[in-house]
């Protein structure tokens, strides 16, 4: 379960990025953060993933305070998390295969299993035949494909997906967020921040509205 | 644990020739540097063999009174014994001197034949311990023995000797003081390449980081890329440095003469090539180390 306790986040003076946000997203769940640009979904996520700490606040992910575990031990927390991004961050000079095997690689999975695991997720993300191509030579679509495959190729528990249709059009974002969908049935918690109207009323079981940093609004149809 | 080595050598591998221009540019640098000191050491260890060799040939000779009494002679003989540093006494009568100089400079054997006597005095030929003879202690027994009656005057060439260590040691301090120099020049090339290497891969890095790659992770192919080029770099330096001192006196030819001999350059020892070698590897691991933890904030 993630827990967000009067969470504050200014960057700049007087400017809120986050202003008071509280929140309780259990397992499984699969969550929409949608606003408009500059709303604050992507300091949202950043501040789950502890990529910034928040100005105040606390944040719980199964009971643990993330904010006091220290620098060095983050890669502990980040380990149960997958992440995607609206860019695709991959690199471009290494395999698709390559790209996705990085997580296992960190953990220090053996070579056998990391072609066993990477064919298994590339499969499911319907990228197995392009498993040598470089991701240069991928549609947009496969690009983000190749990166979903890359956060959950360690099944983790939380995934959190930055705008991850924003370079898309509608018929391979739709696709992607049904991707999402299916990692979310089988036991991930999904939280993706996007400001796509038409993919949230398809999708959204959880939906949270976010507005100059505060939530305006919120709605479970599940 | 072999596997993980086998991962972090494989992305060293493929970092390095992701970046070989300027990797080689840094290789290229360590080369010099490392010849450079290969040179100087080569140097050194010729200049320190032949101060070795004088101070082990070297003698002291010391011209006896004529008319001195064979019990005297074994007095003093007795008496320059006693030191430690002192090997082996030998007396040289003067007839044994006379057949000494014939045999040395028989183009002087007619000089020899219109002597009415016997020139040469006899004489205590004295061989001193090679590590002590360019001591003061020797120096300060042979200035007594010279006013010791008995004894009219006393031979002693320890000044080469003095010559070859003092020029072993200025080359060894210029060949410190150039390579140091160098060296310095290349561990701060290797952090630059590094730190460029550390720039151009910060999209991966950010990756890693996401993914939960520890900094140890991230840091070892860094530190494995500085240790190889270190290596590669003085290990290139050895080949070019035998292929010098071959290549060299060839070179040189006869045209120098005696110096000839102080400019020739020795091989390494085992020891001296795996300190290179090692002095290499850790320029490499500690110029990429600084630049690593300096711009590589995990």
């Amino acid at each position: 379960m993630i827990e967000l306790f009067h969470i504050w986040k200014q960057y700049q003076k007087p400017y809120w990025a986050l202003s008071d946000v509280s929140l309780q997203i259990n397992d499984g769940s699969f969550y929409f953060i949608t606003g408009p640009s500059g709303s604050g979904k992507t300091t949202l996520l950043k501040t789950i993933f502890r990529e910034i700490l928040p100005t105040e606040g606390q944040i719980l992910i199964n009971g643990v305070n993330i904010l006091k575990v220290p620098d060095h031990r983050i890669y502990t927390l980040r380990r149960s998390m997958g992440i995607v991004f609206q860019d695709f961050r991959l690199m471009f000079h290494k395999t698709v295969f390559d790209n996705v095997a990085v997580p296992l690689q960190v953990l220090g999975v053996g070579r056998k299993e990391i072609r066993r695991r990477v064919f298994a997720t590339l499969q499911k993300v319907n990228l197995h035949q392009k498993m040598w191509e470089l991701p240069g030579r991928l549609s947009y679509g496969e690009q983000q494909r190749v990166a979903i495959a890359r956060a959950i190729v360690n099944n983790p528990e939380i995934i959190l997906a930055d705008e991850p249709t924003g370079n898309l059009d509608p018929e391979l974002a739709f696709e992607i967020v049904s991707l999402f969908k299916q990692i979310n049935k089988q036991g991930a918690t999904v939280i993706i921040g996007s400001h796509d109207r038409e993919l949230i009323r398809h999708f959204g079981d959880n939906i949270l509205f976010l507005q100059k940093g505060k939530i305006v609004g919120k709605e479970a149809h599940a | 644990m072999i596997e993980k080595l086998k991962f972090f050598l494989g992305v060293t591998r493929n970092n390095l020739w992701q970046f070989r221009t300027r990797n080689l540019f840094s290789v290229t640098i360590i080369c010099l540097s490392f010849l450079t000191v290969g040179i100087f050491l080569s140097l050194v260890n010729n200049l320190r063999a032949t101060a070795r060799g004088l101070a082990a040939n070297m003698s002291i000779v010391f011209y006896l009174d004529r008319d001195l009494a064979p019990e005297a002679v074994e007095a003093i003989r007795q008496e320059i014994s006693r030191p430690a540093f002192v090997e082996q006494v030998g007396l040289v009568s003067p007839e044994q001197a006379l057949e000494r100089f014939r045999t040395n400079f028989p183009d002087l054997a007619d000089v020899v034949a219109g002597l009415k006597g016997n020139p040469f005095p006899p004489s205590l030929e004295l061989r001193v311990n090679a590590r002590a003879s360019a001591s003061q202690e020797v120096a300060a027994f042979v200035e007594g023995l010279k006013k010791r009656p008995g004894v009219t005057d006393v031979l002693f060439n320890r000044d080469w000797v003095e010559k070859m260590q003092g020029f072993s040691r200025l080359a060894g301090a210029v060949g410190a003081f150039l390579g140091g120099i160098l060296i310095l020049t290349s561990f701060f090339i290797i952090s630059n390449v590094v730190k460029l290497n550390v720039f151009a891969r910060k999209n991966e890095i950010e990756i890693l980081r996401m993914v939960g790659g520890t900094n140890l992770f991230i840091r070892i192919p860094f530190w494995l890329e500085g240790i190889t080029l270190g290596l590669l770099g003085s290990l290139l330096s050895l080949a070019l440095l035998f292929v010098v001192i071959r290549l060299f006196p060839v070179y040189l030819g006869a045209s120098l003469g005696a110096l000839q001999e102080l400019l020739r350059f020795r091989y390494p020892d085992p020891g001296q090539v795996l300190a290179l070698l090692g002095g290499g590897a850790a320029t490499g691991f500690i110029g990429s180390a600084t630049s690593v933890s300096k711009f590589l904030k995990v």
